[in-house]
């Protein structure tokens, strides 16, 4: 048989891996971590096996965004290759723990990492700022998180600028996406606040919210990060990381803006208070003015009075010196020159008298 | 910043302030019903703006998957 292509040892390698990369670009692929090793700090191996079968892995560690340990279940996304040496391997570019007991492992065993680095301090959140226009959003324009928080937004407030950075929320790509939003926004410094939205969904899902260099673009982001992840009860390390949690992608709506409803009954509630204080000063000042007038004319009444007294006084003072009243009492009214045989007048109360002077003499 | 320039917020803080004037030591009486009617009509116009109010929700060009 005539061979249609002699390749050398190298060349058929190097085509062999280029098939494969063309045939499997992004590959997923699930199984469990066994082996698991660091050599020199910084190349990570391990096997990924199932019941039936196992492949070696290769990655850097830089790429290790959630800590592994033998006997996870991951996801990874990798380019099979085959070595210089033709082993059959892969080459991981990112790596996902995948299944409730996974993922618990993997988050309890970067949630003690990084609390450790302070990275969750509560004196490194800062308060979202007041009079928010400008929001920037992190989150797929397709989810019904996204739906819900922009619902929820614009029944409350409007006149809000809000600009969409549309990126997956899930799967082993997306933490990737999500970092690169984050740096869109820091980096032009547009917005006063960033939510990162994403609505509920199993573990699996809400795992790129456990991402180590996700949850380190968080911390890190130079703006203020509210996320909105899930349900209530969901809890990740994207939001231990942001300054503020909101409990799901409405609440976080919630929190970013006013309710105009709120706004209006607080206005409607000012207004009749004032006008209420409003009558209540006018009604006090007539109550003032009407005192004033009542006192006004109790003082006059208390001046006629006092005078009228006085007047009285000086009726009864100018009685007393009447003659008339004197002459009552039993005196006499004399009239004419005190001289011997000299006849004079004198008056009584009841009569009017002639005598004449019978003896003068100066009283001892 | 003339009238017509000031956002809702703008308007909100004005009409706080007003409101706060008639709880202040610089109340005064002959002064307080201009002072109503101005904040009267100022409420009203803050309550259309709100009814009219609109978000500007942009979604972003760029490409993240790249």
């Amino acid at each position: 048989m005539e061979p249609t292509q002699v390749y050398s040892v190298s060349d058929f390698q190097a085509v062999c891996n280029q098939i494969m990369e063309t045939a499997f670009s992004g590959v997923v692929i699930e199984g469990e971590v066994a082996s698991f090793k660091v050599n020199q700090g910084k190349f990570v191996f391990f096997d990924l096996k199932d019941e039936q079968s196992s492949v070696g892995c290769f990655m850097m560690k830089f790429a290790l965004r959630f800590p592994l340990e033998d006997g996870m279940k991951v996801r990874v996304r990798a380019v099979p290759k085959l070595t210089n040496w033709g082993k059959f391997s892969l080459t991981v570019q990112a790596v996902m723990p995948v299944g409730e007991g996974s993922l618990k492992k993997s988050f309890e065993l970067l949630k003690k990492k990084l609390t450790a680095e302070g990275l969750f301090a509560p004196e490194k959140k800062r308060p979202l700022p007041d009079n928010i226009i400008k929001i920037g959003v992190i989150s797929s324009t397709q989810a019904a998180g996204y739906a819900d928080f922009c619902k929820i937004l614009n029944e409350r407030w409007g006149g809000l600028k809000v600009q969409v950075a549309h990126t997956q929320v899930q799967g082993i790509i997306a933490a990737d996406q999500i970092i690169k939003a984050l740096d869109y926004f820091n980096e032009r410094g547009e917005v006063q606040v960033i939510a990162v939205i994403r609505g509920g969904g199993s573990a699996d899902d809400l795992a790129v919210f456990n991402d180590e260099a996700l949850v380190r673009a968080i911390a890190a982001s130079k703006i203020p990060v509210i996320t909105g992840i899930g349900h209530e009860i969901d809890e990740s390390l994207c939001d231990l990381a942001a300054d503020v949690v909101a409990s799901t992608p409405s609440n976080a709506a919630q929190m970013l803006s006013r309710d105009r409803r709120e706004v209006v009954a607080t206005i409607r509630g000012d207004i009749k208070r004032i006008n209420i204080l409003l009558n209540t000063e006018v009604d006090k000042r007539i109550s003032e003015i009407r005192n004033d007038v009542v006192r006004v004319g109790q003082d006059i009444v208390v001046r006629i009075t006092t005078v009228e007294n006085e007047i009285a006084a000086q009726r009864r003072i100018l009685d007393q010196l009447n003659p008339e009243k004197v002459l009552k009492r039993g005196y006499a009214l004399i009239r004419g020159e005190m001289a011997i045989d000299n006849v004079v007048e004198i008056t009584t109360s009841m009569q009017e008298i002639k005598a004449k002077v019978i003896e003068v003499k100066e009283r001892k | 910043m003339t009238k017509k320039d000031k956002n809702v917020s703008d308007k909100i803080a004005d009409l706080k302030n007003g409101v706060d004037w008639f709880y202040s030591d610089d109340f005064k009486l002959e002064e307080a019903s201009e002072k109503y009617k101005e904040l009267t009509a100022l409420a009203k116009e803050i309550e259309k703006d709100l009814a009219e109010m609109k978000n500007e929700i942009k979604v972003i060009e760029e490409d993240f998957s790249k």
